[in-house]
């Protein structure tokens, strides 16, 4: 901290697969959302470790019991053992940012899908407790709108792994009726991916993480650039093996749910308002990096009269990044009255 | 840019007022019990006694001799003459009753509330909760249910967005045992033993709706009781088919039906879940009718221990509607919208005070 009198303040964004955090003194700081701990014994002796967190915590997955505790972006209520994962990813990202477990001079604001129920923000809130001092839940496409200073007549559809949540902005709080969350996201993407691979080549041995580095480097709507090609044991033996087809028409696949969804809080905008919403689209989260998917959203839009859609620059710091730009805004006064 | 500054800052404040009432609506200490729905019905039994005793004399009444009880089931007119109507729809979604104690208008289903001498029952005596559903996909394996021309099934329809609930209703946070999770022909006996030794703090039947009148579509949500509209009694014994139930059975199951709490907390839950499903599907749909909360005497209503209702979540028959079903997409919509209602229902039990219907 270069001010040790003024409190760090610190957007975070929860993620599924990736979680990230953005700091008031210029840090930021991404991490797989993985949290895992030794088997036994043995697996201790070895990873000298109690707990381990992220890409380590996937690389050793073998020796760990492995937690991904935020299924569709959120902690799932009652698991005892997915409050402590989250507990101890939202440590880790602490920790990379420099603060001490406990330090009560860290607000936060943290993301969570459109749609989360009290009841989950409940339970993030446990997980938090004594680890930060204030604490701000928000949703999570609101906190990408506040960053991006879109508050107004503006649609964000914020494609992650778990949910793609979808919200129109118009100038307040996001009701209900503002926003949607489809639980058709990255891993469901991954899981058709993965289907139909199987489906080609059923010899071939892969494992979803694989097919998630496939996705996230070589994913496409449209015409593929160039054939994806992947090397995988087919019977032991390493294979090259072409996947164009399997990602393309997964990747296709997520259209048709994506642009209804779109249409659907379209159509509830006042009339005379939804032109300039169509023009203000923002597609944000790592599945928005779908190759050409800006572009072919665009084009489904004309049917409807048209619209521009923008991939924001840094998907993947935008949901910490609109975090800390409330955590900065509020006032210490609110800050007081907000302690978690 | 002073415009801007001046939205950002009222955002911010609805934002800190939002997170100041998450806090104090959900006091740490307040942990979600097991069963707690089911737990709380001896307590309630205990209130309930005069409602019992009123139900008695209503039942005993003419035409209601409780010895007759399956003679009621078959000839619903009949019990209708100890009590009034029992057919027309409760109440619109739009309508809440006028208190908490369920007695929506016009409805003659006896309750806690229809008797003078009962104390009402006041759902914030008792810390209740949600924390297992029960979701049955109505129909399976040989049972198609209702099929369209072009082969779309009721079985098939009922599983998808079945399964597409339990996503939802997982995400939040509760614990879902589908009663069948594949093409099974499960008896209705056996899909609500499942639910009672599951130990569900609710059941939840998804159902399409086949009507002559093809032109009509609309969603209803049914909760057990009797009824005397013929269109009911066709649909309910269309349902009942091959339960295995003699008419003793039938008599001793409808003898032991809990009128006062289950029934009326079964009609709570179908009143949510039925103005979920209109709220969300009118925006797509806007000429689905609210064919309202009703009674039925379906068998897996009969003998489920908890809250349990039956919801026609669309009308099959219906050209447009089997259209829209077709889509993965308006299934989404109403597997979100039957979560919706069951969790806006868990939620007014786990705080009264806090908005629900009644």
């Amino acid at each position: 901290m270069s001010d040790k009198s003024k409190p760090l303040r610190v957007g975070i964004d929860l993620g599924t697969s990736r979680s990230s955090i953005s700091t008031s003194d210029g840090q930021r700081h991404v991490v797989d959302s993985y949290v895992g701990w030794p088997v036994d014994m043995v697996a201790r002796k070895v990873l000298k470790r109690e707990v381990l967190v992220g890409r380590e915590a996937l690389d050793n997955r073998s020796m760990l019991e492995l937690a991904r505790p935020l299924e569709e972006g959120l902690i799932k209520e009652g698991s005892s053992r997915d409050e402590a994962a989250v507990r101890e990813l939202l440590r880790h990202l602490l920790g990379l940012a420099g603060v001490e477990p406990g330090n009560g001079r860290v607000d936060a604001v943290v993301g969570v899908p459109a749609e989360a129920l009290r009841v989950n923000k409940q339970s993030l809130r446990r997980a938090l407790e004594g680890l930060v001092g204030g604490l701000m839940i928000v949703s999570e496409p609101f906190a990408v709108a506040y960053g991006l200073e879109a508050l107004l007549h503006t649609m964000i559809v914020d494609i992650g792994a778990g949910t793609a949540d979808f919200c129109v902005m118009k100038g307040r709080l996001p009701t209900e009726e503002d926003q949607r969350t489809l639980t058709l996201a990255g891993d469901w993407l991954d899981e058709q991916v993965a289907l139909k691979i199987r489906e080609r080549y059923p010899e071939a041995a892969f494992s979803i993480h694989m097919v998630r580095a496939w996705k996230e480097r070589h994913s496409f709507v449209g015409e593929p650039r160039a054939r994806v090609m992947v090397r995988v044991p087919v019977n032991g033996k390493p294979t090259e093996i072409d996947i164009t087809e399997p990602l393309g028409a997964s990747c296709e696949s997520l259209l048709p749910p994506v642009i209804e969804t779109m249409v659907d809080l379209l159509t509830r905008v006042e009339p005379e308002y939804q032109e300039r919403v169509r023009n203000h689209i923002i597609l944000a989260g790592g599945t928005a990096l779908i190759g050409g998917l800006d572009k072919r959203l665009e084009r489904e839009l004309a049917d409807i009269g048209g619209g521009k859609v923008k991939v924001v620059k840094d998907p993947i710091y935008c949901g910490s990044d609109g975090g800390l730009a409330i955590a900065l805004d509020a006032p210490d006064s609110d800050w007081e009255k907000l302690s978690a | 840019m002073a415009a801007a500054r001046r939205l950002k800052r009222r955002m911010l404040r609805e934002l800190v007022e939002d997170n100041l009432a998450l806090r104090s609506r959900f006091p740490t200490a307040r942990r979600r019990r097991r069963r707690s729905p089911l737990a709380a019905l001896p307590i309630l039994a205990l209130a309930l006694v005069p409602a019992g005793w009123a139900l008695a004399a209503y039942l005993a009444g003419p035409g209601g001799d409780p010895g007759s009880g399956m003679a009621g089931m078959a000839m619903p007119a009949e019990i209708a003459a100890g009590g009034g109507a029992f057919s027309r729809p409760v109440r619109g979604p739009h309508s809440p009753p006028a208190n908490g104690n369920g007695g929506g208008g016009g409805h003659a289903v006896p309750d806690t509330a229809a008797s003078p001498d009962a104390p009402p029952f006041d759902p914030a005596a008792f810390p209740l909760a949600v924390e297992r559903v029960v979701i049955d996909p109505g129909h399976g394996g040989d049972s198609f249910g209702t099929r369209t021309p072009s082969g779309l099934s009721e079985k098939e329809l009922a599983l998808d967005i079945a399964r597409r609930a339990r996503r939802f209703l997982e995400r939040r946070g509760l614990e879902v045992v589908l009663t069948r999770d594949g093409d099974a022909d499960l008896p209705l006996a056996a899909r609500a033993r499942r639910a009672n030794d599951e130990g569900a703090d609710l059941f939840v039947s998804i159902h399409l709706n086949w009507i002559e009148n093809r032109s009509v579509r609309g969603v209803e949500t049914y909760y057990l009781g009797p009824t005397d509209d013929p269109f009911l009694t066709q649909l309910a014994a269309a349902e009942n088919r091959g339960s295995g139930y003699s008419l003793a059975d039938l008599k001793r199951l409808v003898e032991e039906v809990y009128v006062g709490a289950r029934q009326q907390e079964s009609r709570r839950l179908a009143e949510h879940v039925q103005a979920s499903l209109l709220t969300a599907l009118r925006g797509i749909n806007p000429a689905v009718e609210d064919r309202g909360v009703k009674t039925a005497p379906f068998i897996v209503l009969m003998t489920t221990e908890m809250p349990a209702i039956l919801a026609e979540v669309s009308c099959l028959s219906n050209e447009r509607e089997a259209e829209l079903l077709a889509r993965a997409l308006y299934r989404e919509h109403i597997a979100e919208a039957v979560a919706t209602g069951i969790r806006a229902y868990a939620e007014s039990l786990a705080n009264p005070d806090v908005g629900g219907m009644s």
